[in-house]
């Protein structure tokens, strides 16, 4: 590794945000709840069985219609309101503090209450609009956290009560570990973030305290390549599938044992994109071009933790994660995988990456 | 004569204070000349050779030496002027240490001080090993080998402009005037050097100001081959080779580009020096929003504090070079006998 | 509406964003050099901020109708780094606002999928309460999820029990949103000024379906103009002008 550890921990030591011990309110997020239901679950587990926290979620809360608003088919204005209506929620319910399990959302809430700052008529309109839409009022929160961020705050905890590590055991030698933290965590607003913009500490601290080593790539700090409209629309997705592609070169030389992502949206493309790079190119990354598993920070917590791989969900990324459970020492029967409601095994899919 | 025995204290022993200093004791004055390291000289010492004509900055710094080397004149050294103040028909002088010093004027030259390429996060300075600041080359250039850290020969040196000028997010939207040229003359030495060794300025805008400057720059092309390319860098990151790679947009093709560098020099700007700051809160004089000291006007009155006795010289009122800083030197000295002689 | 095409740099001026994101820009290209977009489309965030800081009227229409104001992913990586503290990321987003509102969109091939944009993550908002959901990720449009997402979504209430939700439940991940909360949400769209937003993007679509001589549904996807839209790619959109110097100082050496 080049990058000088002394460097990197001056400049975090800039960036110390502040992160609530207890009591949160907690939000979803659009893609998380849909393609990494388990990751959701499990931190809500992991806060409230492991960690003894009190974590409320109101099932009144919605999106914050952040893909929307950067797709630019929702104003400002609405997502301002939307945002106001769950802080309203937490303000009946009597918590301050906002955990947010999504990367765009974070950034949105974080843009929100810059904007407020600066510009305190927008808070005073967006009051006027919630309560004539809804009838409701508000107190902005006193902090909002990505959930990422409370993980972070409590690694050392969780590395006190961890089972397995980042750690091969067969050679005793720490995973090489790609973070990717997702644009909107931290590039918009730096203080917002651990660590700040260029590099920030908020997986690099995770990995770290549960034995991993992180590599440092020359496009460590690119977009995953969502771009909104540049997915979500058909004829775009090459320029997703660029960038993507981009990252997965830039990496490769360091031969990664896995990805650990910030932001859900992040975690879906680099998992999806290595199954299309394959179908086109022939092409398979990873240290044993078996692929890079590309998990959330909940499952490699939950992973640490000693949780069935198969209940975080580690089975439904189309990067396979058997090579890797093995390295970590997880014993976990594949064929249990995929699951029906009555326990009764499901048909397998097929052309799965290390299937 | 009654005046030639007044006391002046010169705050800084750099350019601005060694001619101030120098060139009042030479008239018969009773000069103090308080300098905070070890030895006055200032920034000059770290300097390797001086543009436009590159002559060794040994030669300045010698000229100096002799210039202040005068019965009248007293340095003290390790020692900082805190706070200075109106007493009596003259000005009291607080140094570090709890001293003080009595004068008839003041002359606060206190300078500047090298932006800290740390806080351009981006670039990685601190971070990766071949990413070093003007500074630093000019003392591989004093040490007669540019290397990188691993002692192997570069074969691809960026120059990167306006680190830490021109820049709002470290809050120096002010151009430190005297970065491009150092390039310039920096990029000659490489290829001097190093004549197989490609070498590359990124700037925004070449700001070729004082005398032969533009000629440098002209002969850095014509004879030199230095690269110049239009566009602020972005980023710095390493490769798996431990090469520095850097994304920059080529502004006059209008495309984005990344290239692969062995070192990366950071064109460190001026801000004002943080010595100065202390004086100037402690002392109540005005700053402007670039921090510098701001004298009651900017034509006519720039050696003039607005405190009475208390005159200024050199970058701590602004970026220049060292033939401005010894000209408002003497434009200080001007200030301060004119003053003396109409108590 | 004549009246609003006078003066666009004031209708710019009245977006937050907008104010945010644009002091005045000194061309250093700090932005286009981190930019994903410059680098795949034949892009240059510094360009479009530069043209917009002439306040020229007729550029900046021309911008509102042109293709490259829809290249932006709105990473917003630029606004990280702008040494004049500017986000050109949120100045796209102020065009491409107005755009929407003058119906200049349809002018573009890119500008026009912003139909395809309201009639997914916009018509979802307000019928599911989310952008995503999980059963509207069809594997066959989305053949770029892979064989586990057709297995998760050909088992959705098997794979989410495992996984601790339950589809349309009460609670948890992809529950079911009542009515009386989307009804709020569908509130704040209509004093907000979202529902306008919608509607400006319908109608101006519907009509350039009917310039283009397409099919076109009030409702749903499954009709001509929106497949239209959704794939329609005239190949220009990478063209990047030649650059020796580019093409030889990435190769490495």
């Amino acid at each position: 590794m080049y990058m000088k550890p002394e460097g990197k921990k001056r400049i975090w030591a800039e960036y110390q945000k502040e992160i609530p011990d207890d009591h949160f309110f907690y939000v979803r997020s659009c893609i998380r709840q849909t393609f990494f239901a388990g990751s959701e679950q499990y931190f809500l587990k992991i806060l409230r069985d492991d960690l003894g926290k009190d974590v409320y979620e109101d099932p009144r809360h919605t999106t914050c219609t952040g893909i929307g608003y950067h797709g630019d088919v929702v104003p400002f204005e609405t997502i301002q309101a939307v945002v106001a209506r769950h802080f309203a929620l937490a303000t009946e319910a009597g918590y301050k503090h906002i955990a947010i399990s999504c990367v765009t959302s974070f950034g949105i809430y974080s843009e929100i209450l810059e904007t407020w700052k600066h510009f305190p008529e927008t808070l005073e309109r967006t009051r006027e609009n919630l309560y004539k839409a809804t009838g409701r009022t508000f107190d902005v929160p006193e902090t909002i956290s990505h959930t990422s961020d409370i993980i972070y705050k409590f690694r050392d905890q969780i590395a006190r009560k961890a089972k397995y590590h980042l750690i091969d055991i067969s050679t005793g030698e720490p995973l090489k570990v790609v973070e990717h933290i997702g644009c909107h965590y931290s590039k918009m607003f730096p203080k917002y973030g651990v660590g700040g913009a260029e590099f920030p500490h908020v997986l690099v601290g995770m990995v770290e305290a549960w034995g991993g080593d992180i590599i440092d790539y020359p496009e460590r700090r690119h977009c995953c390549g969502f771009g909104f409209r540049q997915y979500l629309v058909q004829a775009n997705r090459g320029y997703s599938l660029f960038a993507t592609r981009k990252k997965f070169e830039s990496m490769q030389p360091y031969r990664p044992d896995m990805i650990i992502a910030n932001c859900p949206g992040c975690t879906m493309f680099m998992d999806r994109w290595q199954y299309t790079i394959r179908e086109i190119d022939g092409i398979t990354y990873g240290a044993d071009g078996q692929g890079i598993p590309v998990l959330t920070y909940e499952e490699v917590a939950g992973l640490v933790l000693g949780y069935n791989p198969w209940e975080l969900g580690l089975q439904y990324h189309n990067v396979q994660s058997l090579p890797l459970l093995r390295k970590m020492g997880i014993k976990a029967d594949p064929s249990e995988r995929f699951l029906a409601k009555d326990g009764s095994r499901l048909p397998e899919p097929e052309n799965l990456i290390n299937g | 004569m009654k005046t030639m025995s007044a006391h002046i204290v010169v705050a800084g022993g750099g350019v601005a204070g060694m001619e101030a200093a120098g060139t009042l004791a030479g008239m018969g004055y009773r000069v103090t000349m308080i300098e905070k390291d070890d030895a006055p000289g200032g920034h000059l010492l770290q300097w390797h050779a001086l543009f436009p004509d590159r002559r060794p900055a040994d030669e300045v710094i010698s000229h100096f030496r002799k210039h202040t080397e005068h019965p009248n004149l007293r340095i003290i050294t390790g020692t900082t002027v805190e706070k200075v103040r109106n007493h009596g028909s003259g000005v009291l002088v607080s140094l570090s240490g709890g001293a003080e010093e009595q004068a008839d004027a003041v002359i606060v030259a206190t300078g500047f001080e090298l932006f800290d390429a740390h806080r351009k996060e981006e670039y990685g300075y601190g971070i990766y090993d071949n990413v070093i600041t003007s500074a630093d080359l000019e003392a591989m250039f004093n040490r007669g080998l540019v290397a990188k850290a691993d002692g192997s020969v570069p074969s691809r040196i960026g120059l990167v402009h306006c680190v830490g000028s021109r820049d709002e997010k470290v809050n120096n939207n002010h151009c430190s005037k005297v970065c491009c040229v150092t390039a310039v003359k920096q990029a000659i030495e490489i290829r001097k050097m190093l004549p197989s060794c490609e070498v590359f300025c990124f700037y925004m805008d070449m700001r070729m100001y004082g005398p032969y400057y533009e000629e440098l720059y002209r002969e850095s092309q014509e004879y030199h081959n230095v690269n110049f390319i239009r566009g602020k860098v972005s980023e710095a990151s390493v490769n798996i080779n431990n090469r520095l790679v850097i994304k920059v947009e080529d502004t006059l093709a209008g495309r984005p580009l990344k290239m692969e560098l062995d070192i990366i020099v950071l064109m460190v700007g001026m801000e004002m020096a943080g010595a100065g700051m202390r004086l100037a809160e402690a002392s109540g004089m005005k700053r402007g929003i670039n921090r510098f000291l701001e004298s009651t006007d900017h034509h006519y009155g720039n050696n003039l504090s607005g405190l009475r006795g208390v005159f200024y010289a050199g970058t701590c009122t602004a970026p220049m070079n060292i033939t401005d800083t010894i000209s408002h030197a003497r434009a200080a000295v001007t200030e301060t006998v004119k003053y003396l002689n109409s108590r | 509406m004549p009246e609003l095409m006078e003066d666009l740099y004031s209708r710019l001026l009245q977006d937050v964003r907008f104010e945010e994101g644009l002091k005045a820009c000194m061309n250093c290209g700090i932005c286009t050099g981190i930019c994903p977009a410059a680098e795949y489309y034949n892009y240059d965030p510094r360009r479009i901020v530069d043209l917009v800081q002439t306040r020229n009227n007729d550029i900046i229409r021309e911008l509102l109708k042109s293709e490259t104001i829809w290249y932006c992913g709105q990473c917003m990586s630029c606004k990280t780094r702008c040494p004049r503290g500017n986000t050109p990321g949120m100045v796209i987003m102020a065009l491409r606002k107005l755009s929407q509102e003058l119906g200049y969109f349809t002018a573009s091939e890119k500008g026009r999928q912003q139909f395809a944009l309201k009639r997914t993550v916009g018509d979802n908002v307000l019928k599911y309460g989310y952008c995503i959901v999980s059963y509207d990720v069809d594997p066959k449009v989305h053949p770029e999820q892979g064989p586990v997402w057709e297995h998760y979504y050909n088992h959705m209430d098997d794979s989410l029990a495992r996984l601790g939700g339950e589809l349309n439940g009460r609670e948890g991940p992809t529950r079911l949103i009542p009515d009386d909360v989307l009804d709020e949400l569908k509130n704040i769209f209509k004093v907000t000024g979202g529902q306008a937003l919608f509607d400006a993007i319908e109608e101006a679509s519907e009509k350039k379906a009917e310039e283009m001589g397409m099919e076109f549904k009030k409702e749903g996807r499954d009709f001509e103009y929106y497949r239209h839209v959704v794939s329609a790619d005239n190949s220009c959109h990478q063209n990047e002008p030649e650059d020796v110097r580019k093409d030889v100082y990435e190769t490495g050496r």
